[in-house]
């Protein structure tokens, strides 16, 4: 009998997508062959930034969505709308569309058959084969992207609204969408800091492969980790095959965010400095990202933290309870519901590792860590029986903390996280995520393109 | 039921030590933190989010991230009336206009904490 786990899991499709030009003069020649151009601006709600079609090229090109090419054709989102399954039917939870306005279509003049280039801060980016070109109703296809209580009645409690992030983002959509594979042809360049934690699926696997990993978990953040992030971490990690797991990862969400919320530059740093600081070994805890502006889709977001994960090479994922979650829509187990026993009506009668086509990863459904004054110590719920006791983490609370110019104590956050977020504040002001940071970092974003000369066009 | 937390840091706690309310501290992470929970019935807890930019109900059902305008008003209140009950929220949600007025500034006012942080940026040079 063989119990050990020798390698990491095949990606979601069966190979990883790359689709990067690394030779500027093929990226040249390439967007030599288009017949328009486009720049890329954000997608706005109430006039502020709350998606940017580059982070998904991005993370498509760069294989964290593998096995997607490119933005849906009709028949694919029509599929994946219906049963999360792409046409190849892998299974897949999001849209991944290139929308344009009726305006910008015109302007463009462009067709099946055509190359559009793309690009973005003024540099050439990426091209996009047009391999269909058809209309959507925003707002229907958000509705049926996050489900309604009637027609997923297991998981979503009440209707999806404009209170919900990721509801405002697809309906914020424009009506025409660009179906094709994407190419990026100008390397990019991460920004500072987030250079050092661009670990795409080949890198990440290389980088496990090098340190000796073959089981590693995968715990999901948009959060600077206080205590209770850092107890489920090092205790989920227990879960492995003759011994616990070798690695632990950490893959922050970068994208556009909500006002008040931590910016995305604490976040990577704050999770640095726990293994900085010793608190987990560097060793055995890698910190990296995928750019995604974030839905707040609960199960089906958790669906895609399953596969851009199992892309990087990770054997298990931590499930919490409200994972990816915003508000009273979906059920607060609804991500563990899912990774269970399945949601039928989103097109799970068995759990995503348990259907054709799905995925290669486990979940680590875990319940809730606390902090319990008589045990002394942040304790997992299911093992701890002072109720009456429990003292609940809040990422919210440990906000107004900090407001209030409040030390956080070390029983909640580390000291050195905690001025990790100090160092950051003092860089962009308070309120975190301000209106002017968000606006500014969605015009710097977090990568850099360097020039490269093409063909004008009209 | 959704509730409040009135953080109380030394100057708080000194200003309500020996009146009634000081049997009401409640010690949360195992007396780190003191502070004064209050009950907040659903309409005015709907009052205050729905009246406050950033103001929003956590997993616990607090009210977290409220102004800090609105925090400071409440607890001189809480001071004045020598007590947490429901009467105390009604009373400042008569102040909401001003308490917005004074949450608009607080982007400018709110300093950064004025701590030394060498130690954990050393870390990061290594």
């Amino acid at each position: 009998m063989e119990l050990r786990i020798k390698s990491l899991p095949p990606p979601h499709g069966g190979a990883l997508v790359d689709r990067v030009v690394r030779d500027p003069e093929r990226g040249k020649k390439l967007a030599a062959g288009c017949s328009a151009v486009y720049d890329i601006t954000p997608t706005l709600y109430k006039d502020m930034p709350v998606r940017n079609v580059y982070r998904e090229i991005m993370s498509i090109c760069y294989g964290f969505f593998s096995p997607v090419e490119g933005s849906m054709t009709s028949a694919e989102l029509e599929r994946l709308l219906k049963e999360r399954r792409l046409l190849s039917g892998w299974i897949f939870p999001f849209p991944m569309l290139f929308d344009i306005s009726e305006e910008e279509y015109k302007k463009l003049g462009v067709s099946e058959g055509d190359r559009l280039l793309i690009r973005l801060k003024g540099q050439p980016f990426a091209i996009l084969d047009i391999e269909e070109v058809y209309k959507i109703n925003p707002l229907e296809v958000s509705t049926r992207t996050f489900g309604t209580p009637e027609a997923n009645p297991e998981v979503v409690k009440v209707p999806f609204d404009t209170k919900h992030p990721g509801f405002n983002i697809y309906s914020s959509f424009k009506p025409i969408v660009l179906a094709g594979k994407y190419r990026i042809i100008n390397e990019p360049k991460l920004r500072k800091p987030f250079d050092r934690f661009w670990y795409p699926p080949a890198k990440s696997r290389e980088e496990f492969k090098k340190r000796g990993w073959t089981t590693v978990i995968a715990h999901q953040t948009r959060n600077v980790p206080h205590t209770g992030h850092e107890a489920l971490m090092r205790n989920a990690a227990f879960i492995g095959d003759t011994k616990p797991c070798d690695g632990i990862i950490v893959n922050a969400i970068i994208g556009a965010k909500r006002i008040g919320d931590y910016p995305d530059e604490a976040i990577v740093e704050s999770h640095e400095m726990v293994n900085l600081a010793g608190y987990v070994s560097p060793k055995r805890h890698l910190v990296t990202i995928t750019l995604w502006d974030m839905r707040y889709g609960n199960p089906i977001e958790s669906l895609l933290h399953g596969i851009i994960r199992q892309n990087m090479g990770v054997s298990w994922h931590m499930f919490g309870r409200d994972h990816a979650a915003l508000g009273p829509y979906y059920d607060m187990y609804a991500a563990q519901t899912l990774w269970e026993k399945g949601i039928p009506s989103f097109g799970f009668e068995a759990p995503p590792y348990a259907v054709d086509f799905g995925v290669h990863m486990r979940p680590q459904n875990m319940a809730e860590f606390w902090y319990c004054p008589h045990c002394k110590e942040v304790t997992y719920s299911e093992n701890c029986t002072h109720k009456d006791e429990l003292q609940r983490f809040s990422g919210s609370f440990i906000r107004s903390l900090l407001a209030e110019g409040v030390f956080p104590p070390g029983v909640i956050m580390r000291p050195e996280v905690y001025k990790i977020v100090v160092k950051w504040w003092k860089e962009f002001g308070y309120p975190f995520n301000n209106k002017k940071y968000l606006t500014e970092r969605e015009k710097e974003l977090e990568i850099d393109l360097p020039p490269m000369d093409v063909p004008k066009f009209k | 039921m959704n509730y409040l937390a009135v953080l109380l840091d030394e100057k708080r706690f000194s200003d309500i030590k020996g009146s009634p309310l000081e049997s009401k501290v409640t010690d949360m992470f195992g007396g780190a933190i003191k502070a004064l929970i209050m009950e907040v019935p659903d309409d005015r807890a709907n009052k205050i989010i729905d009246g406050l930019p950033g103001a929003r109900l956590d997993a616990r059902f607090f009210i977290e991230e409220a102004p800090i305008a609105f925090k400071r008003a409440l607890f001189e209140k809480i001071k004045s009336m020598k007590s947490i009950g429901i009467e105390v929220i009604d009373a400042v949600l008569t102040e909401l206009p001003k308490i917005k007025e004074l949450a608009v500034k607080e982007s400018e006012v709110l300093p950064v904490p004025d701590i030394d942080i060498s130690d954990a940026l050393a870390l990061q040079k290594k």
